[in-house]
This record gives C-alpha cells, structure tokens and sequence, in this order.
C-alpha cells in the first residue's frame, strides 16, 4: 500500500474475523515498529506477543473498553524499557511513535487493529504488569489487538487549518 | 512511495539543501500528522510552522539543542492544547503518533527530517514556551526541522528478536 494511503485510510478497527494472523505478519509489524526514530537512538522498546487465545480473553478483565482482545487474533503490547533510555523519560515519545508505525504496518497489510492506552493509568500498568510477569523496569504503554476486519469504516478527512500557526502560537 | 519503503528507509537527516519547501507540500505533511490516532479521537494537537529562514535560526537560537535549525528552511512545532483532551494526559502519546506521521510523510515527499525532543525536559519546555509564545493550557512536545536532504543516511536494520517476548515476558 502506498504511504499516503496508508495514513489517509488507516481507522481504528474493533471487530475481527477469526481468521489468524500470518507469525510472518507479525514479525513484519513488529519489523516496522522497531524502525521508529528514538531520543539518541535508544531504541528503548519490548513487545509481548499474544496469540493464544486464552489469554486474548482474560485481555478484558485488565482492560477497561478492551472487549475486542476476545475476538482479535492476536495483540501486542508495547512497553518502554527505561534501562535502555539514554534520555530518561523520553521512551513514552519513543514507543508511542513505534505504536503509530505498527498501526500503519497493520493496516497496510490488511489487517485491522487499535490502539488501546495502558500507560498513563496507574492501575491499568499494575494489572498489565502483574499479568504479563513484566519486571519493574519495564512500563507497558499500549495494547493493541490485531485481526483480519470484520467491520469497514469510511475515511474521513481531519485536516484543519485552524490548528496550523505561523512562526508564534 | 511504498508504505514498507517508507518506515523501513526513514533516518535522521540534520543537514539540508538551500531550497524552500513549497507550501502545499507542508499541507500534505501536516494532514498526514492530523490523521493520526489519538485517545477519545480528541486531535489535541496545533503545529507552529515556521518557513522563513530568519524564523528557523531563531528557534536554533531558542533552544540550544536544535542544532540542524541553525541552517534549515523549515521547522514545525508539533503541541497539544490539552483542554481539549478527552481522557487526560494523552495527549503526548496522540501528538508522538502524529510526530511519526509527519516523519514518514515528509519522507514519502523527498523532505528529510529530525524530531528534536521539547517534552519531557523542562528547561526545553520552558524555552519553547517562551520562543513561541506557547499559551499554559498548550503543551510543546517537539520540534521537527525539515529541509531537502543535503546528507544521505543509509537505512539501518534494526530488527531485534530479543525485543519479542512470547505470550508473557
């Protein structure tokens, strides 16, 4: 898929066939996160892969709003390692912009998918770290389930001049 | 361009050619960063675009840190007014997707580009406050600075297995 079509037409996806996710897919997806930019190069990312489907079902007990990990065929969670940082703080930047790459990645292979914030809630951090055995150092940032869809959406156009300022605010 | 193509080749190119950047190709990048995902779909973010010369030198001048500014044609503040965020503070997350959107568009275009860090460092922060005259309900989160390429950076594999956990860390 072309790039801007891939940025034009990706939309947040919540219903998923059953059909299952390609591991080839996935390594790819997780290819194109990993060539996300990151403050001095860091690189401060870890990703848990989750396809069996038990634990895609337990994703709603964790996760407010995460009813859709029941019919996803997979998900990933992206977590900053603050071990890796080379600039303290800055891997929340670093793994939100691997997020967006995934995402695109995702649509452009077909798939549908959705971002789903863990980070900043304190809770949910707690019952994603307790559940996936993360150790302290690593802060998990997002979950997102990943499907062949089963729903379509329009594209819809969001540019806004209002929101373009020159030089000053 | 291809979208593979385009997160796979992107890198941080700091040095640019002596050429303005069209209008309409700084449209194109920033309807790209406005369709990127955000929490509640809030689009919290403004862009403070700066394109005349003088203008780019002075943001180096401001912030000590934006080295490639001292000779770029364009630069644009990527911020978020968070009083329109839906589920608070988000809005480093959604305007960090839309960074990475602006990054890969300005890729697709035959731009190069470098995402200069403002967030999370308080004295950045301070600075750029103060240089574009950023309200207290605005959030600065970076600078990006673009210009066509005057260096060539050749894309890095960045793939890491050891980054992908299986099921649970």
């Amino acid at each position: 898929m072309e790039l801007f079509e891939a940025i034009r037409t990706r939309r947040s996806i919540r219903r998923f066939s059953d059909k299952p996710v390609p591991p080839e897919h996935i390594e790819k997806i997780l290819d194109a996160a990993m060539m996300a930019p990151s403050a001095g190069n860091g690189q401060p990312w870890q990703f848990v892969v989750v396809t069996d489907r038990a634990l895609l079902e337990k994703i709603p007990q964790i996760q407010p709003n995460g009813e859709m990990s029941r019919e996803a065929a997979a998900g990933i969670l992206i977590c900053g390692d603050t071990s890796l940082e080379k600039y303290p703080g800055n891997w929340v930047a670093d793994c939100a912009a691997a997020t967006q790459n995934i995402l695109l990645a995702v649509h452009a292979l077909g798939l549908g998918g959705v971002w789903t914030g863990v980070y900043p809630g304190g809770e949910r951090c707690q019952a994603f770290r307790d559940f996936f055995g993360l150790p302290q150092h690593v802060i998990p940032l997002a979950f997102v389930p990943i499907g062949y869809p089963a729903e379509s959406k329009e594209h819809e156009n969001r540019y806004q001049s209002a929101r373009v300022h020159r030089d000053r605010w | 361009m291809v979208l593979f193509e385009a997160l796979y080749k992107r890198r941080s190119i700091r040095k640019y050619q002596d050429r303005a950047v069209p209008r309409e190709v700084v449209d194109k990048i920033l309807g790209a960063a406005m369709m990127a995902p955000s929490a509640g779909d809030a689009r919290t973010w403004h862009f403070i675009v700066v394109d005349r010369r003088e203008e780019v030198s002075a943001v180096h001048d401001a912030l000590e840190h934006a080295e490639p500014a001292l000779d770029a044609p364009l630069a644009i503040a990527v911020c978020s007014d968070t009083s329109l965020e839906q589920f608070p503070n988000n809005w480093m997350l959604d305007c960090s997707a839309a960074t990475e959107n602006l990054l890969l568009a300005a890729h697709g275009l035959g731009l190069g580009a470098v995402w200069i860090a403002v967030w999370p460092f308080e004295e950045f922060v301070a600075a750029a406050r103060r240089h574009f005259a950023i309200p207290d309900h605005v959030q600065p989160l970076c600078v990006v600075v673009l210009g066509y390429p005057a260096e060539e950076v050749p894309s890095e594999d960045r793939f890491d297995a050891s980054r992908i956990h299986a099921g649970r860390w």
